[in-house]
């Protein structure tokens, strides 16, 4: 496999770390950037995060134009606390409110671009407990930089946190090792050159994200490396090693429910490619099973992986973004498909 | 004094419009583990903050104490020191990552004293935020190797190396809003550590106790007769020995402090307690060490000194009740130094010493906006008489 890729689209996040300089290119290029934090229930990390980026990366050097916060519905306190750091907060549910609801990381993102304004949008997972805000600068700087990078990915190490106040120095990425490098290896080696392609931190423009299906679940990484790769190519991507990120630890039967819905998004990608005929149409149920009472009982989560089309397609979405010009006369607009 | 008191108030809504810089300098600051002697790591984070904030001169010192200096208006006044310790009681395998919520930031060594290092990295960017310049040069100073067996070494080298006159000094600490620090007690921190034989032959078949004759220690430390004046009194702090419970303790330590506002009183209580550890390590034929951790001598500012007082003004037209109680830290060795100063706490807590350490934040714009108030008292000539 060549791994030219890999040399060449891999950063360091103290390669961007001149923050003057990204905000110049920023301002060169006519550009705005969008933060968009998805939540559920994240009312322990969510003012970090706010706080943090609004300090940085808003007050003491203009990169970034607006924080959002786009949360499925929690029952604790992130909307309050999220608003009074002073985000933009909105309800998955109040936006594009005529459409179907559905509940998902992916689902708030997809919204997100309905009302973010940002040329460039940054993703950031809200459960971050080491939150710095190399977290987004490292993330737009390859995107400002480079001409032809349109899409950043993070990876990292990932210490997990194994008890209270106790942290365990590797360990995560379970799901990655044992599900999506093996799929990836099997149909498209050259993905194997991202490092953490499940990682909850990318960037790009929003010509990329408008233009692509968003899975409203686990799913939203996977296809959107695929559909990425499958239209513009794998140098429109570039991966930044952010170093640490602690997250919350999930048990086994929580990452097999992933694992799930993240083959289900590779095959039926995979379908759509021609690379696999599937017989019959999968089943929608992930079933494990629990000890109960010295009785293992069957554990049965429904798992259905809805997918929102390009949110281009959307009429209120042209509707509100139509006064907006569709290129900027510094940077490539993306009229050319994949070229490998 | 008056025309700056007045604004004070004032200080604290404009303090609060930056309050994301001051809660992400804690917070990125006191992420970093900073055990004592292992600060170094916590010292490169608060000089690039401080850097980032363009203060006119950063440096570290010879001992790494990372300082950062506020070109003052004014040549021939001598600066103001704000120092605040980098160094916590935290091991740093501990869980550094903080929680904020509405009105509390929860970590661990927070409140002694990341809230500290954080305002005080903040202060230059409040300076901008509060349109002030000072005649006075401000060095900004974190301080390495301040707690416990480290005996004040940063600022003793910082101020051991700092040739020219200081006009005078603010030492911040987390907690608690309201504490006033003038003056400190001299004391002498000291370890006894009973080791016991465990040889196995025929004169040792009645060993003794270690947590019993540190026991004895401490019941002959309590028949000592303190004097009400000079005001002195002996600390029990920490005991530790033993292996499991059916088994005798051949191993066992006791930590005490000797607290006087007289030194020769400190000296005397020592000798005291020598003599109690050499007859009892005789008595027994075991071997026990009397071992000084760290001591510093007694030092006063009086109460009517015009920093103290004005101090106290600032802080009642604040609305804060002052309360005046000793302090063993930094401000003893600018008070030995001849250097005026006073050590404030910036906020209210809970836990203070615990992993679920937390401080009230809104408490603590109010708390920086009484430092400003005293660093403008200082910059007016409080100290230079």
């Amino acid at each position: 496999m060549n791994n030219t890729w890999l040399e060449k689209n891999t950063f360091h996040y103290s390669d961007f770390s001149d923050l003057k300089l990204l905000v110049e290119q920023k301002e060169k290029k006519n550009l705005t950037i969008s933060l968009c934090l998805p939540t559920l229930n994240e009312e322990k990390t969510i003012a970090k995060e706010i706080i943090i980026m609004k300090s940085e990366l808003m007050t003491r050097c203009p990169l970034l134009d607006e924080i959002v916060v786009v949360d499925s519905g929690s029952t604790d306190q992130t909307r309050e606390i999220a608003g009074e750091y002073g985000a933009d907060v909105y309800k998955a549910s109040d936006i594009l409110p005529d459409l179907e609801n559905f509940r998902g990381k992916g689902e708030n993102l997809w919204k997100a671009l309905y009302i973010t304004k940002g040329d460039i949008i940054v993703y950031l997972d809200a459960d971050i407990k080491n939150i710095h805000h190399r977290f987004a600068y490292a993330l737009i700087g390859p995107l400002l930089l480079s001409d032809d990078i349109k899409y950043s990915k993070a990876f990292y190490d990932r210490p997990i946190a194994i008890e209270k106040n106790k942290m365990r120095a590797t360990g995560g990425g379970r799901v990655t090792e044992l599900v999506i490098r093996p799929l990836f290896s099997l149909y498209f080696p050259e993905l194997t050159q991202i490092l953490q392609p499940l990682s909850g931190e990318y960037a790009g423009y929003r010509e990329i994200f408008e233009t692509i299906p968003f899975p409203i679940g686990y799913g939203i990484e996977t296809s959107m490396i695929l559909d990425i790769y499958e239209k513009w190519g794998l140098d429109v991507i570039a991966q930044v090693d952010l170093e640490k990120r602690v997250h919350r630890n999930q048990d086994t039967k929580a990452l097999g429910r992933m694992a799930f819905v993240i083959l289900k998004t590779f095959l039926n990608r995979i379908e759509k490619l021609g690379l696999i005929q599937k017989k019959k149409e999968m089943f929608n149920e992930m079933i494990q099973f629990k000890l109960e009472k010295n009785r293992y009982m069957p554990d049965i989560r429904q798992l259905e992986e809805h997918e929102r089309p390009p949110i281009i397609g959307v009429p209120e979405y042209c509707k509100k973004f139509s006064s907006k010009p569709q290129t900027h006369p510094e940077h490539t607009p993306f009229t050319s498909e994949k070229t490998e | 004094m008056e025309s700056y008191l007045d604004k004070i108030p004032s200080y604290v809504d404009a303090i609060k419009s930056i309050k994301e810089t001051i809660l992400t300098n804690i917070i990125l600051i006191g992420q970093i583990p900073a055990p004592t002697f292992n600060e170094a790591k916590r010292a490169e984070i608060f000089q690039e903050r401080i850097s980032q904030a363009q203060v006119d001169e950063c440096t570290m010192d010879d001992f790494r104490n990372p300082i950062g200096v506020i070109h003052g208006t004014n040549d021939s006044k001598p600066p103001i020191f704000i120092v605040a310790h980098l160094d916590t009681f935290i091991d740093k395998d501990s869980d550094h990552n903080f929680t904020i919520k509405t009105d509390y930031l929860t970590g661990p060594g927070i409140m002694d004293n990341s809230a500290g290092v954080g305002v005080l990295a903040s202060l230059p960017e409040i300076f901008k935020k509060l349109n002030l310049t000072f005649e006075s040069d401000i060095v900004i100073a974190g301080l390495i190797h301040s707690l416990g067996k480290a005996n004040l070494q940063g600022i003793r080298q910082l101020l051991s190396a700092w040739k020219t006159p200081v006009r005078g000094a603010i030492c911040l600490e987390g907690g608690e809003l309201g504490r006033l620090n003038y003056y400190s007690y001299g004391t002498k921190r000291c370890e006894v550590e009973c080791k016991i034989s465990s040889d196995t032959g025929w004169e040792h078949r009645f060993q003794p106790n270690a947590i019993l004759i540190l026991n004895d220690v401490i019941n002959r430390i309590l028949t000592l007769r303190l004097p009400q004046r000079p005001r002195a009194r002996v600390i029990i702090g920490k005991i530790a020995g033993g292996f499991k419970h059916g088994i005798i303790a051949l191993e066992g330590t006791l930590g005490f402090e000797i607290q006087s506002d007289s030194d020769q009183m400190v000296k005397s209580i020592f000798k005291d307690i020598t003599d109690i550890v050499d007859g009892l390590s005789h008595e027994y034929q075991v071997e026990m060490k009397l071992k000084t951790i760290s001591s510093i001598n007694a030092s006063t500012l009086n109460f009517n000194h015009p920093l103290v007082k004005s101090t106290v003004a600032i802080m009642k037209q604040l609305g804060l009740k002052p309360m005046a109680e000793p302090s063993g830290s930094e401000l003893s060795i600018f008070l030995n130094h001849k250097i005026p100063a006073v050590t404030l706490g910036i906020t209210r807590g809970h836990n203070y010493h615990l992993a679920n350490a937390s401080i009230e934040i809104e408490p603590m714009y109010t708390g920086i906006a009484q430092i400003i108030g005293v660093i403008k008292a200082i910059d007016s000539g409080v100290c230079d008489e």
